[in-house]
């Protein structure tokens, strides 16, 4: 990936703030960026959402099909997840096949949605052993303002509480909504010397990318966990990151709950 | 085993080897104060000084190392030279004295040629300059080049030269270490095929005590062959 | 579908305690060509680890001004798996190449050598459940052995949670059917372990769970740790014996 020269020039700027405990946009170190949810804007799409977190805008796009199950569940339906990181986003986003960082986050973000057992999967069953319900989850990062992470979990499970299963469409009965059963909520956050900072922009990911993603479900237990990043993280950092991220996690899955 | 007897003790990555960050030397680094290995090795500790005395590891130029590599390619100005480290080095026209005006790069040195020559800089580009001003220096035309693991280097070479010494004066032959794991040995061919042999085991045996006395113990054992060899057949 | 036990009379499938690794054996320098070498087997993970470097880098556009480049590529053979598994990376790998390199990145000195590479390649050659911390575990002795400037040892190894107990090195029944698998790489240095180099956790554990994963967890490290520290001094001692 090429180097963004900007990168570079608001290094000192940022971590001069974090000396006194600030940072440049004036949130406090655990404090997420503004968040807005648009569902349902892709009408082709079986569900969709919008999600702007601060400048970070992801769209993620859910589209259905029969398809045939993985052998070793012949009765749930199948995730597949893929993150496109568009040059659109980012002057550092490269057109081309997935690299490792896009492999990552489409990863991660899976790991939630499945770990959290958030999507009813038997519910998806069409025949068994012969053909269940495939989900798409497209994630298309619009632009890259930091913590794309957060942004497309968000954007995943906002989309998919707003799916509908497009039964009609391939003669298999009515439409229905998507058996959605648990909220997981992913909090990333950037470890900078002592200091955690959740949801990092652009700008202080410039600092290094030393990340930690911890993803809660709904009774606060950890269903995925993700070091990101060439750093070491002590006991103590572990721990603290495991507070923060359970009470980030309630705090945004009460605007989930009103989609 | 000889571990009681001068204890070598060897060391890893990250084992702790002195708390005075004053006496820090090749091999370790220092955090908080102490001092630790940064690579496996043999762990050289006086009063005022530890150093880890590497078993293994790539060569890094240094200037004065006298290296021994072979032409990559010939360019206008000089020539491209693979002295076996992670960088390429070059040795511009005007370092080499054989360079006379009129004459072409390739007639002097062509790809694939092999050069005795001495460091002279790497710079932060990790730019490797060489040079053929120095007595040591020339092209080698005849004898054998031998590769070793250059981290066993000082060993094949001994204390202040000790082991190479005693392959000269033994042999009758001429020796040239390359700082970067390659050896020079020219001479009558049985006689470096014994050298050769004595550096390969010094290689795998750099490690361990005694080595002088073995080494000596088997040149003379090989030339003791080699002539009953030689009165048998004459 | 009847339920799977899991554990039973306080025991795992294979016999194991809570507390046990499987059997871990480790050979060091076992390659000729490389700079440095580990075969490793922990369980049925049978992988061979090879580090060649620091050497230059191609393409030369990749090289790093200010220090080597660690690259680190997990590949499983075709055959290492019950049903063959089609070549070259897939997004699993690709990941797991990712996370492993960087933990290995933290202990590497690569600001020693700008504009170098030091390339790490970890084939699977027999597939079981934890083969990221087998692989992990060859790479770091690999690196050692290759004589690469470090800060210390990387020690890789995962628990599980299985039947609402968690499990030190979970094997692949625990792996497929447990609850929750949480990979750790911890940075070892003069025999301590000092601090987490990778992780990651999917399925489903509370916060105290984690807590006790990660106790177990440095208890299964340091095993591995005292394994892969013989391992590496027994190549030198041998070589001496051989006189």
């Amino acid at each position: 990936m090429p180097e963004d020269i900007l990168v570079d020039i608001r290094r000192d700027y940022v971590l001069s703030k974090l000396r006194d405990g600030e940072r440049i946009d004036g949130r406090k170190l655990d404090e997420f960026r503004k968040i807005e949810i648009k569902t349902n804007v892709i009408e082709k799409a079986e569900g969709s959402a919008l999600v702007k977190l601060g400048d970070t805008q992801v769209m993620v796009g859910i589209k259905m099909q029969p398809g045939e199950p993985y052998p070793d569940t012949p009765d749930r339906g199948v995730i597949i997840t893929n993150a496109e990181l568009v040059p659109l986003a980012s002057p550092t986003f490269e057109p081309g096949p997935p690299d490792e960082g896009s492999i990552e986050l489409a990863r991660v973000v899976d790991r939630g949605i499945r770990e959290s057992k958030a999507i009813n999967l038997e519910k998806l069953c069409i025949e068994e052993g012969e053909k269940v319900w495939i989900i798409f989850i497209d994630i298309h990062a619009l632009d890259d303002d930091g913590n794309l992470m957060d942004a497309s979990a968000l954007a995943a499970i906002s989309a998919l509480l707003t799916t509908t299963v497009p039964a009609e469409k391939f003669e298999l009965g009515d439409d229905y909504p998507l058996p959605v059963r648990n909220l997981p909520v992913s909090v990333t956050s950037l470890l900078v010397g002592e200091r955690i900072l959740v949801d990092p922009t652009r700008d202080e990911m410039s600092v290094g990318n030393n990340f930690v993603t911890m993803i809660t479900d709904q009774d606060d237990n950890f269903v995925g966990m993700q070091k990101s990043g060439t750093f070491l993280l002590s006991e103590e950092k572990f721990y603290e990151l495991m507070d923060v991220s359970i009470e980030k996690a309630r705090q945004i899955r009460e605007i989930l709950k009103d989609i | 085993m000889s571990e009681k007897s001068e204890k070598r003790v060897i060391v890893m990555p990250g084992d702790l080897v002195s708390t005075n960050p004053r006496a820090a030397g090749y091999g370790t680094y220092v955090e908080n104060g102490k001092v630790y290995a940064r690579v496996l090795g043999l762990l050289d500790k006086t009063d005022t000084s530890v150093r880890i005395i590497p078993l293994n590891g790539k060569y890094v130029p240094s200037p004065n190392d006298v290296v021994i590599g072979i032409v990559r390619e010939v360019a206008g100005n000089g020539w491209v030279v693979d002295i076996n480290c992670p960088y390429q080095a070059f040795l511009p026209a005007q370092e080499n004295p054989e360079c006379r005006p009129g004459k072409k790069a390739n007639d002097v040195l062509d790809i694939g040629d092999a050069i005795i020559a001495k460091v002279v800089s790497i710079d932060p580009k990790m730019k490797v300059t060489l040079t053929m001003k120095d007595r040591v220096c020339r092209p080698i035309r005849f004898g054998r080049i031998v590769a070793i693991n250059p981290a066993r280097v000082p060993r094949v070479i001994g204390k202040k030269g000790s082991m190479i010494k005693l392959l000269k004066s033994e042999l009758g032959i001429q020796i040239v270490v390359g700082q970067n794991g390659l050896v020079w040995i020219s001479g009558d061919r049985r006689k470096v095929n014994i050298a050769e042999e004595a550096i390969y085991i010094i290689e795998s045996e750099a490690h361990t005590e005694g080595l002088t006395d073995r080494i000596t113990e088997f040149v003379k054992r090989r030339k003791e062959e080699l002539e009953k060899e030689g009165t048998r057949n004459g | 579908m009847e339920e799977l036990k899991l554990i039973m009379d306080g025991k795992r499938l294979d016999g194991r305690g809570f507390d046990e690794l499987r059997p871990i054996k480790i050979e060091v320098g076992v390659l000729k060509r490389a700079d440095g070498s580990c075969y490793l087997e922990m369980g049925r993970n049978k992988v061979m680890a090879a580090v060649y470097g620091p050497r230059e880098v191609h393409p030369k556009h990749l090289a790093d001004p200010s220090k080597a480049i660690v690259r680190y590529r997990y590949n499983m053979a075709p055959f290492s798996v019950e049903e063959r598994k089609r070549p070259g990376p897939d997004r699993r790998s690709v990941e797991i190449s990712k996370v492993s390199r960087e933990a290995l990145e933290t202990i590497i000195m690569t600001e020693m050598f700008p504009r170098s590479a030091v390339d790490i390649f970890v084939e699977i050659l027999q597939a079981d459940a934890g083969s990221r911390t087998a692989c992990l575990n060859a790479a770091s002795v690999a690196l050692v052995d290759a004589g690469i400037p470090m800060k210390g040892i990387v020690t890789s190894v995962a628990v599980a949670k299985v039947d609402g107990q968690i499990v030190l090195d979970p094997m692949k029944e625990e792996d497929n059917y447990g609850e929750a698998d949480m990979p750790f790489a911890f940075v070892i240095r003069n025999g301590k372990i000092e601090s987490i180099a990778l992780l990651q956790m999917d399925g489903n554990m509370t916060r105290d769970e984690v807590k006790q994963g990660l106790e177990l967890a440095k208890k299964g490290a340091m095993e591995i740790y005292q394994l892969q520290r013989e391992a590496i001094m027994k190549k030198y001692r041998t070589e001496e014996e051989e006189e």
